[in-house]
């Protein structure tokens, strides 16, 4: 097999978005089509008195005004279904939708949300997470015990799901805490925070029959399409969805919302509607925003630096209801208790309800945050033992074979190269003015193994089409399959066309999420270009009289083992199928095996403990603060990434260098603020800053490449999230040297940053 | 309504909309050109830039009635037919697309840049593309993409 030189890597969809000729969701127009505008609760927690649509209908224009009565009546989501398409009796965060209107167009519909009249009578807010889960706390879900749950989570009252990952027992983690020699408490708190992908979302929806298309920004297109099948109570194969091009994602745009509200207001107004989100929108509904957290921690050290127990208090907030969230606890859960050898090891994780918009899977949930509290407080612990805190890393990080914090033992893996080479690249140990300083992290991230199809076909003339059920988010991880199926075939990556995102022709794929396309749908166009390239030897065996086990598939040729002369062109191959058995192959192979635990003793167990091919990362970050403004500027950042196998290197250092400008963000300026009325208060680009190139750092990547077994094409792992984890952490780790104590609230905001400056009277910063 | 002739990509459009429309919406819908995106409606993300007498305009807080008489060039101005600008190539070639939503934004600010600084330093690039955001990229290779478009337009 011939390996594609991937520097050459030109994307498939390129051209498209360079030349303005690429169409996303906006930039669709269709015969007839209405305008659709969402009505909002706008207040966080109401018991409804009365929605009246009358006048809002009465407004000429106005084609249909959908309510909680005009679509079947059933609660939805994965796990714990606790929500309606639209508000029944009670709104419980701000973006809840009580209506939908359809109309001739944006000014119309505008008015008519507005007409909508909504009485209420105002509930008490639940949005600390504390306070959530105190006795007598008021109630998200008073109907909590009612909802049909899938699986075994422990609930009550105002916590949506609940793990815990044990190493040893409760008891041994108390006692050897008691018995250690330094024991380091502290809590990390970190505000909720946003994916913001420039395109704001849309949807156009139009029936033809009894089959709808929907066309949508979503990151999962069967996932919106089950979304819609669910609620709108359609088989899979009436609900067509296909998303155009993708403007970013980051998680944002994962799970299923709108469809079927846009599909809905299609059916009944019977004309095609568009609803595209303003900026606003796209902060206060989309439904999908990094959760809040609460982090207690308590570690106890041997006097060798070697860590002897941890235990851990998490609170995650869910928001207002449970979308994809209701395995993030015990996600958290590992982050916090981190990649490390630790004998004793305890945390409790809760998802807790608020009144605020609901949480989801944000690039990597839980990690940057826990990874962020887990980081910090290691450093803490070093300073404790009066070790160096790479040193301290050194000694405790897990490597080939060791056990880690569920009792996993892993197989070949690469953190302590990840450790070395990013201390290395950014000349850890360098004399620094005092108001600098270089920190470093630690980070990990599973794999995701799972079902997902592809076909891939060579027509009478040669050219290839790979049909796949993956969804291209701008990551280049659906752009990268056609290399996967022309080294197969020995063909040129340009002789393939890829029919992706669109749920009416091509198999099942778990979508733009858990950074798994590569990994899985990877693997299924490997398999189904495997079935062509044997048929291409059987047809060229035939011809040149040889035998199929001799043929090589090399530069669009099939030729004879040792005898290259001897070949014939795949396009000639490919004609001569034409004519009989064509050339068609599908690949949906078993997926990897996830790992089991022996005795793993977690409560609420989520599946996500074992880790399945993990990916580990360390980032080391050089930092400026400004003392007189608590400025910080991240100044250069040198990152280390064992993701396995990497296949296309040009793709893999984009989503590293995207994920650290995310993780800056993150750490120093993105966070929701929340007003006492429980609505957002920064709903906009200019309040919610978002780094910009001025901001941007030097980014130096290198990747420990580890063929890895039980992963992805060739020992691939995943990598779109991994970058997002360590960033924060190793910024907070820079920041804690120069200011002498940890920030430990995230973001942490100049004016945090400023405060905790001024709490020590005596900043003599340490160099790294 | 408003009746306006509009010279886009040096072709002119007779137009007819109310004078209080955005020249983004007026180029997205009457022009029926889509390259130029909305990202926030609010001058803050940089993907409706356009060039206005070769000047970057964020166009949805522009007025499409006071583009009259001047020359307004999109995204879809920039390729010469099938051969696309420096520019556009070198984002292609060194990995400055990913969800490509900024990109026709971020092309045009860079044009801009290039057109009255053709030799600018790494800093200036930073600064003068410092009002287009990109959420995929991480800067790092649109960075590079500009740098060597540069000198390729020398």
């Amino acid at each position: 097999m011939a390996i594609t030189d991937t520097p050459r890597f030109v994307r498939a969809d390129g051209p498209d978005k360079v030349t303005g000729s690429g169409r996303y969701v906006a930039d669709l127009t269709l015969t007839g089509m209405l305008t659709a505008k969402l009505r909002y609760a706008g207040i966080a927690h109401a018991r409804i008195i009365k929605i009246d649509v009358s006048a809002a209908k009465a407004i000429p224009g106005v084609f249909s005004v959908l309510t909680a009565d005009d679509v079947p009546d059933l609660r939805y989501s994965p796990v714990v279904p606790d929500r309606h398409l639209f508000a029944k009796d009670t709104v419980r965060f701000e973006g809840e939708v009580i209506a939908a209107v359809a109309a001739i167009n944006a000014e119309v519909a505008q008015q008519a949300a507005d007409a909508v009249v909504f009485e209420y009578e105002e509930l008490p807010i639940v949005a600390d997470l504390e306070a959530a889960l105190a006795p007598g706390a008021p109630l998200v879900h008073e109907d909590w015990e009612s909802y049909d749950v899938t699986g075994d989570t422990p609930r009550d009252r105002n916590v949506a799901t609940f793990s815990s990952i044990t190493k040893g027992t409760k008891e041994g983690v108390d006692a050897a805490l008691a018995a250690a020699d330094i024991v380091v408490k502290q809590r990390y708190v970190a505000d909720g925070s946003h994916a913001a992908p420039i395109e704001p979302r849309g949807v156009v929806a139009q029936w033809e029959g009894n089959k709808v298309t929907i066309w949508t920004s979503t990151q999962v297109p069967f996932d919106a399409r089950n979304g819609v099948c669910e609620t709108l109570q359609m088989p899979s194969n009436r609900v067509r969805i296909i998303v155009p091009h993708l403007g970013g994602g980051f998680g944002g745009k994962c799970g299923f919302h709108f469809e079927a509200h846009i599909a809905a207001l299609a059916k009944a107004s019977k004309r095609p509607v568009k609803l595209v989100f303003s900026r606003e929108e796209e902060f206060l509904a989309p439904d999908r925003r990094r959760e809040s957290m609460i982090i207690d921690l308590e570690t106890g050290l041997n006097a060798d630096g070697t860590i002897a127990a941890r235990r851990g208090w998490v609170a995650v907030e869910n928001g207002a209801y449970t979308a994809d969230s209701a395995f993030f606890p015990q996600l958290a859960a590992m982050h916090v208790a981190g990649p490390y050898k630790i004998p004793f090891v305890h945390i409790d994780s809760s998802l807790v309800y608020t009144n605020h918009q609901p949480s989801g899977s944000v690039r990597a949930p839980t990690a940057p945050q826990g990874c962020w509290a887990c980081e910090t407080h290691t450093d803490e612990l070093a300073k404790a033992v009066g070790m160096d805190s790479v040193a301290f890393r050194k000694l405790n990080a897990i490597d080939t074979g060791d056990e880690g914090v569920v009792g996993q033992v892993y197989g070949e893996i690469g953190l302590q190269q990840c450790l070395d080479t990013a201390t290395e690249m950014a000349g850890y140990g360098q004399d620094l003015p005092d108001d600098e300083a270089i920190g470093v992290a630690l980070g990990w991230w599973p794999s995701f193994p799972g079902a997902s199809g592809a076909f891939v076909r060579l027509d009478a003339d040669g050219a290839g089409q790979i049909v796949t059920g993956a969804q291209e988010c701008g990551t280049g991880a659906v752009m990268t399959l056609r290399q996967l199926a022309a080294d197969e075939l020995g063909m040129d990556p340009e002789d393939f066309e890829i029919i992706y995102q669109d749920t009416g022709v091509a198999p099942y794929d778990t979508g733009a999420t858990g950074s798994q396309t590569l990994l899985n749908n990877g693997r299924a166009v490997v398999a189904a270009s495997e079935q062509i390239a044997e048929q291409l030897k059987d047809h060229a065996a035939n011809m040149l009289e040889a035998a199929a086990g001799d043929i090589v598939l090399a530069n669009g040729t099939a030729h004879v083992a040792g005898s290259p002369d001897k070949s014939v062109s795949i396009a000639e191959l490919a004609e001569v199928a034409a004519g009989g058995q064509m050339l068609i192959g599908k690949g949906s192979p078993v997926p990897p095996e996830y790992p089991e635990i022996p005795g793993m003793n977690c409560v609420g167990d989520q599946g996500v403990a074992a880790w399945a091919a993990p990916q580990f990362s360390c980032h080391a970050v050089r930092v400026r603060l400004d003392r007189d403004t608590g400025v910080a500027r991240v100044l250069a950042i040198a990152c280390a990434h064992d993701s396995g196998t990497i296949i296309n290197e040009i793709a893999a250092h984009g989503q590293v260098e995207g994920g650290v400008l995310m993780g800056i963000g993150q750490a120093l300026t993105e966070g929701t603020v929340y007003g006492e009325d429980g609505r957002q208060q920064n709903p906009a680009l200019l309040e919610y800053k978002l780094q910009t190139f001025a901001d941007a750092p030097p980014i130096s990547t290198a990747f420990i490449q580890i063929a890895t077994a039980e992963a992805g094409p060739r020992g691939a792992k995943g990598l779109a999230e991994a970058p997002n984890v360590p960033t924060a952490a190793a910024i907070s780790n820079a920041l804690a040297k120069i200011v002498g104590q940890p920030i430990r609230q995230l973001p942490m905001t100049a004016e945090r940053v400023w405060e905790a400056t001024l709490s020590i009277a005596d900043d003599s910063g340490e160099t790294a | 309504m408003h009746h306006m002739n509009l010279d886009v990509n040096g072709m002119s459009y007779p137009i007819t909309a109310d004078a209080s429309r955005n020249l983004l919406s007026v180029l997205r819908n009457e022009v029926g050109l889509t390259g130029t995106k909305e990202g926030c409606d609010d001058c803050e993300c940089g993907a409706c830039m356009v060039l206005l007498d070769g000047q970057p305009v964020n166009s949805c807080s522009y007025l499409a009635a006071q583009a009259e008489g001047r020359a307004v060039t999109t995204i879809e101005g920039l390729a010469d037919g099938d051969d696309l600008h420096p520019l556009q190539a070198k984002m292609l070639e060194l990995g400055g697309v990913q969800c490509g939503f900024c990109t026709p934004g971020m092309i045009m600010s860079a044009k801009a840049l290039l057109d009255r600084n053709p030799e600018p330093s790494e800093e200036e690039i930073r600064i003068g593309l410092s009002g287009n955001l990109c959420r995929c990229t991480g800067y790092a290779k649109i960075l590079a993409a500009v740098g060597e478009a540069a000198v390729e337009i020398r």
